[in-house]
């Protein structure tokens, strides 16, 4: 059991388990005990399997660490060195509290995957009760397949997750409290950092700069809810700060979006008109401020402002997009950089001609394309819900389908014409009615139908129990055949215990319940019938097996 | 479909139709028929243009000696190429109905800015410049000087037309910007020329107003135009502004300086000329003799700067002896310019009319009246003959000769109105002559006169008789069709108070009032918390913006709005803006939200369309009446009341509601499209201010929601929005505002139709 290549964390000497002394060993994923003198481990979990450690308090006789796993064992460590006990032990603790944590997240996630897995599923939840908590297998063994399943199967959910955008506000969400003494304090979490940081790239790189060489982290924030960016009515004029040059940087990085210019020529208002009356005509009707120089103060703050917002704006719908669309910007980098050029108007239409059909279609005005759909009306939801469910794939019929058929329909018997001269004597008739009537001679067989009439629904309930939970077992069985690795091998033989174990805790006391109420019906004959195949089978194979082996 | 509009057979590119566009038709048919003018406003979204293209062109097939042409005239060229797009769809339907391609030819025309397929010139990005380099490697002397000497730089694709381009007429079809773009790559040839020149028998035209309204422009490239054309303006709203604005003009000093040096250079340019070939400037003259109608017949390239006076006035005269000669001319503008730079020295106010200005120029510096009217048309011949190549550099001195021209033609409808400085900045010297124009019916005059019918056409163009008044003519059909709605998609709301009863209004007394402004901030925080996706904002003016948009800062509101939605506003740079509004866009889209701050007036307010979910809710803040101290405006104002008998107040409010109006509409921009629409001033609930917004915003503003506080209005709002989101399908609108054919064709609809259109 000893896997050599483990790195070892840390060994602790004299730990008692059970009243034995033993040697404590914490590796890189797993905790592990061995008893002296003995070179296994006779207690060993992973890391992920352990819910929490806990100690006992200070001052107690025993000096002890308790660990508690996800399935509600625990085991108990008593440190015995006399003299190191307490510092064992609190080695042991530190690491422990460093180590756990990392587990912690991988296995949460895959106890909150099962737990979600037995909530929005019922059936199996039913099974899970009727084999793991009854023991008929193992919870692991009953995960083993299932789990697999999913983390096989589809592991984009979980390995990268959707990206989250950024609040708008989240500059809006510090909110300064008065500290008492003449000072602000604000409050910065992790998660305002980040987005802080994916908003305004220019703000990180000075972080990566100037943390820790030149500031300390407290003074780089300090700095920042001083400048621009906290107050956009601040006009920068200070050149030491350092985030003046991110305010150059943004400014340089806004003016280049702006030539970049729009790719939708709808929006482009400066392609708008057509002709511009040429200077010195038409009526000005806003003075034409041309001079900067009597733009007062507050004036231009408020410019800075309006303009810090566009920017805040964009960069915030930036950073949310951002990395989704590294590739197809890449794409369409370089189709803009020749859309740049006006000459390249091969470029453009694409665009422009599709926003310009967008523009001027009228799409109530046309008739809808789609295949017409008859809107499905239902007098009685529970009666759809509860409908009769075909057994086998049918060959479905389109609406359109439907529709011919009903005008069809309808077409034949506009034109109907009974052919009077034809029809059955009146004797026939009846005769056929009442062979075709409940009871009739023809009806008979349709009174096996009503098991379900005959069976209390809870029996019905169990048996379906059942039959999922044979059910469930069976396919575990048989998939191991084709028998060809040892694995298999012993799963075929662990699997048929486990039948008839199945058989012998839940099948039987059924059946005999069953036979106490009613005698005369076999309800569990077929379940009986399959297991009894599964044996067949099994004997077949170990059989062979023998024959093979001597 | 096929209508069936009076006994004229229309073919309509959709399989259904809405009832306003049949009345709509009606009254255009009717229009054409008494070949008169007509004014038709209709809500934008129920397929204006389609109707309007639909019916004129079976108009065109069924009668093509009475309707030879149409010339559409939008407003922006997104606008235009959209109509030219429509018209794609309908030519598409009449091929495929009729089973043969028809020989109409429709165009678009644009600015060679637009048009432009010289690799060089086309680089540039200002229009001005692209005109300026165009005529440098196109004007008739540049080519007469490339054939003896070859090195000198001529457009290849102009010549390319020039020689080969006329002959074969543009083969039928449509042609959008790229199409003739596309074609003049094809073939070697001048898109813009080719298009200028193919407008003559073009069957469509679809251009910008200018070129009609314009008499620079308008001289130069409508000026052949059939008779027997039918004229639409689109959008035209604004058409009195556009009118004014071609024919106003503004001095400053700078203008005068840079005139000076034009001037300096043309003497330079005279006396070198003298001394090397004096027979060309003897040869000017002898045609100056002859008149100015020999002097016109010149080539197409050469009439950059046309006469800024309408036509046939002025070409009946020879020029004026005193001006005939280059230097008697030049010493001529010499003495014109020193006037002028003595009027602008002026410490106060002036404000006069045309007759006393050429009074007192003829008193000051003996000037005529006569030799001022030949003005513009003298330099033109002047330029032309000392060929100077980069016309673009003598624009002040052209702007100067079309001043006199103007002052001197026109003695009604003009004011000048000299300023020392700007009334902001009193101590900043910053003299300006204001020469403007106030009657708008002067540009657009000839218009109605040359064409048989002349249609405006609007959104909003309530209320309806006032615009026949100020572009002084007489209509045949006036009429305002409202949205046919199978359910209410648009909730205006007139929010008169905050939640604290402080009436809310952007008048002058309460501007600053903090009380006000953090009420609008409360009103847009709320409503940024239940409407989804996109809301729009305007302001009356750009500073006002401002100095809320501070305060909102301060006060913290700003920040909270964010909580709910990406703020975006508008800036004075209209690339900064463009910006901003695609990534308001982008917002919208990927389902995050935002709020565009903007100003009714701006370009954001005339040009951008917020369907759908760019705009669920627009949020008018205040009544964006004009600046009312401008001395203009005033001057403006006393000659509407003193010649059309329009009230000051009534024009004003007139101007404000149809700019509220057109803000407001923005967000509707068809019947399956949904929004809110909030004034908010307690201004908008008074009878004359809501009696001036159109009919189809009217007709849904009930008296329960007049004067609503602002939680009133969500719990409004928030009631509207649920219902809106719920779904809407074709049919729910089929038989009440979208028809098939048969349900057009049955009796009692035609019946409520026609009960429909007589409201008005």
């Amino acid at each position: 059991m000893t896997s050599l290549s483990e790195e070892v964390l840390l060994v602790v000497k004299k730990v008692r388990q059970k009243k034995q002394d033993g040697t404590l060993y914490l590796m890189a994923e797993r905790i592990a005990w061995g008893p002296e003198g003995k070179d296994r481990f006779t207690v060993s979990h992973l890391y992920a399997d352990i819910r929490c450690q806990k100690i006992s308090p200070d001052g107690k006789a025993k000096v002890q660490l308790q660990l508690v796993l996800h399935t509600g064992e625990s085991t108990t460590f008593h440190f015995a060195n006399e003299s190191t006990a307490l510092k064992d032990r609190e080695a042991a603790k530190e690491l422990l509290q460093q180590l756990l944590p990392k587990f912690k997240k991988k296995a949460n996630k895959e106890l909150e995957e099962k737990n979600r897995m037995l909530q929005e599923d019922p059936v199996l939840f039913q099974l899970y009760k009727d084999l793991v908590v009854s023991q008929v297998i193992s919870a692991e063994e009953f995960w083993a397949n299932r789990l697999g399943g999913i983390n096989n199967t589809d592991p984009s959910p979980y390995n990268n997750k959707q990206e989250v955008g950024i609040s708008g506000a989240f500059l809006a969400d510090i909110r300064p409290q008065t500290d008492g003494c003449n000072g602000l304090r604000y409050n910065l979490t992790a998660d305002i950092i980040e987005s802080i940081f994916r908003t305004y790239p220019a703000v990180k790189q000075k972080y990566s700069e100037n943390v820790p060489h030149n500031l300390t982290e407290k003074e780089f924030w300090t700095r920042f809810f001083q400048s621009h960016y906290f107050h956009r009515d601040r006009i920068n004029t200070g050149t030491q700060d350092i985030f003046s040059e991110c305010a150059k940087q943004d400014e340089k990085g806004l003016k280049t979006l702006v030539t970049q210019g729009v790719k939708n020529p709808l929006v482009d208002l400066q392609s708008l008109e057509d002709k511009t009356l040429d200077e010195g005509y038409g009526i000005c009707t806003t003075q034409p401020s041309t001079s900067n120089a009597n733009k007062s103060v507050k004036d231009s703050s408020n410019s800075a402002i309006i303009k810090r917002f566009n920017h805040h704006s964009a960069m915030v719908l930036a950073a949310g997009s951002r990395r989704g669309e590294l590739a197809s910007d890449q794409a369409s980098e370089t189709s803009s950089t020749d859309g740049n050029s006006r000459d390249s108007d091969f470029f453009q239409p694409p665009v422009k001609k599709v926003k310009l059909q967008e523009a001027i279609e009228f799409e109530d005005l046309q008739r809808e394309n789609r295949p017409k759909t008859v809107p499905l009306n239902l007098k009685k939801s529970d009666r759809y819900a509860h409908g009769p469910v075909p057994l086998q794939s049918q060959q479905y019929t389109t609406s359109q389908d439907i529709i011919n058929s009903v005008n069809y329909i309808r077409h034949e018997m506009a034109s109907y014409k009974p052919s009077l001269t034809q029809v059955l004597s009146s004797t026939a008739a009846t005769s056929a009615i009442a062979a075709l009537s409940p009871g009739g001679v023809l009806m008979q067989g349709g009174a096996q139908q009503a098991i379900n009439q005959m069976v209390p629904t809870e029996v019905q309930g169990e048996l379906k129990h059942l039959y999922v939970a044979a059910g469930e077992l069976l396919r575990h069985f048989w998939s191991c055949f084709p028998v060809n690795t040892l694995f298999l091998e012993e799963k075929v033989i662990k699997m048929k215990s486990n039948l008839e174990r199945f058989q012998m805790t839940k099948l039987h006391p059924f059946k005999e319940k069953i036979q106490r109420q009613y005698l005369s019906t076999n309800l569990t004959g077929h379940l009986e019938e399959m297991l009894q195949t599964a044996y067949s089978k099994f004997q077949v194979w170990q059989t062979r097996r023998m024959m093979r082996k001597t | 479909m096929k209508l069936n509009i009076e006994g004229l057979l229309v073919y309509f590119p959709y399989d259904y139709i809405y009832p306003e566009q049949y009345s709509y038709m009606l009254e255009l048919k009717r229009t054409l028929d008494a070949k008169g003018h007509g004014v038709l406003e209709m809500p934008s979204g129920t397929g204006k243009t389609i109707s309007l293209l639909s019916l004129i062109v079976a108009y065109q097939r069924a009668f093509p000696l009475e309707v030879t042409k149409l010339i559409y005239c939008s407003r922006t060229v997104p606008e235009i190429e959209k109509v030219v797009e429509e018209l794609r769809k309908l030519m598409e339907f009449y091929t495929k109905e009729t089973g043969e391609s028809n020989n109409f030819l429709a165009l678009a025309l644009s600015s060679r800015k637009n048009l432009c397929i010289h690799p060089e010139v086309s680089s540039l990005r200002f229009g001005k410049e692209v005109d300026g380099k165009c005529h440098s490697l196109t004007a008739s002397y540049v080519r007469a000087q490339h054939h003896s000497n070859p090195n000198l730089p001529v457009c290849r694709f102009y010549e390319e037309f020039d020689s080969v381009g006329r002959q074969v007429p543009l083969p039928a079809g449509i042609y959008n910007l790229d199409d003739l773009k596309a074609f003049g790559r094809r073939k070697g040839w001048c898109p813009y020329y080719l298009a200028r020149y193919s407008i003559l028998h073009a069957n469509i035209v679809v251009y910008s107003y200018h070129y009609l309204l314009d008499p620079k422009i308008a001289d130069l490239v409508s000026k052949e135009l059939a008779k027997k054309s039918v004229v639409v303006f689109d959008e035209a709203h604004n058409i009195d502004n556009v009118c004014i604005d071609s024919m106003s003009v503004n001095i400053t000093r700078r203008t005068l300086d840079r005139c000076q040096t034009n001037v300096d250079t043309l003497q330079n340019t005279i006396h070198k000329i003298k001394e090397t070939d004096a027979a060309k400037l003897r040869e000017e003259y002898r045609r100056l003799v002859e008149g100015l109608k020999e002097a016109n017949v010149a080539r197409e390239t050469d009439i950059y700067l046309a006469n800024p006076v309408l036509p046939d006035e002025i070409l009946q005269e020879a020029v004026p002896g005193s001006i005939r000669t280059a230097e008697h001319f030049v010493g001529f503008m010499r003495r014109f310019l020193e006037y002028l730079k003595s009027r602008l020295r002026v410490q106060h106010v002036v404000q006069e009319s045309a007759p006393q200005f050429l009074k007192d120029i003829f008193e000051k510096v003996c000037i005529d009246r006569k030799p001022l009217r030949f003005c513009a048309e003298r330099l033109q011949s002047l330029l032309r003959t000392l060929e100077i190549a980069d016309i673009a550099d003598f624009s002040a001195v052209t702007l100067i000769s079309n001043f006199a021209t103007l002052v001197s033609t026109y003695s009604q409808g003009f004011t000048i109105i000299i300023e020392p400085f700007e009334d902001r900045t009193p101590t900043i010297a910053n003299p300006v002559l204001h020469f403007s124009c106030m009657d708008p019916s002067i540009a657009i005059k000839p218009v109605f006169q040359r064409f048989q019918s002349v249609v405006i056409t609007s959104g909003t163009l309530s209320p309806l008789d006032i615009y026949p008044r100020i572009l002084d003519f007489r209509p045949v059909t006036m009429a305002s069709f409202t949205m046919t709605l199978a359910r209410t998609c648009l909730c205006p709301l007139i929010v008169g108070r905050g939640n604290d009863q402080v009436a809310l209004s952007s008048k002058f007394e309460t501007r600053e009032d903090f009380a006000v402004i953090r009420n609008y901030g409360n009103l847009l925080l709320e409503m940024s918390a239940i409407v989804p996706d996109g809301i729009v904002a305007f302001f009356t003016s750009y500073v006002y913006m401002e100095n809320i948009v501070a305060s909102w800062y301060e006060q913290g509101i700003l920040e909270n709005i964010q909580r709910n939605k990406l703020i975006f506003i508008e800036t004075q740079d209209a690339a900064e803006t463009s910006m901003a509004l695609e990534k308001y866009q982008e917002a919208c889209e990927n389902g995050r939200g935002a709020i565009l701050l903007s100003v009714a007036r701006g370009k954001v307010s005339e040009g951008i369309d917020f369907v759908h979910h760019y705009g669920r809710a627009v949020i008018m803040f205040g009544v964006p009446y004009v600046y009312t101290q401008s001395r203009i405006l005033k001057a403006r104002l006393e000659y509407l009341r003193d010649q059309f008998q329009i009230r000051e107040n009534d024009f004003l409010t007139f101007d404000a509601m149809r700019h509220a109006a057109q803000c407001v509409g923005r967000a509707i921009r068809g019947k399956t499209d949904y929004g809110l629409m909030i004034f908010a001033d307690k201004r908008y609930a008074r009878a004359d201010k809501r009696g001036k917004l159109p009919r189809w915003i009217q007709e849904h503003i009930n008296d329960g929601s007049l004067n609503l506080t602002v939680d009133e209005a969500v719990q409004l709002s928030k009631h509207f929005l649920r219902q809106m989101a719920q779904p809407f399908r074709q049919e729910d609108q089929l038989g009440l505002s979208l028809l098939t054919l048969e349900q057009l064709e049955s009796e009692d609809m035609l019946q409520k139709i026609t009960q429909i259109a007589h409201q008005t």
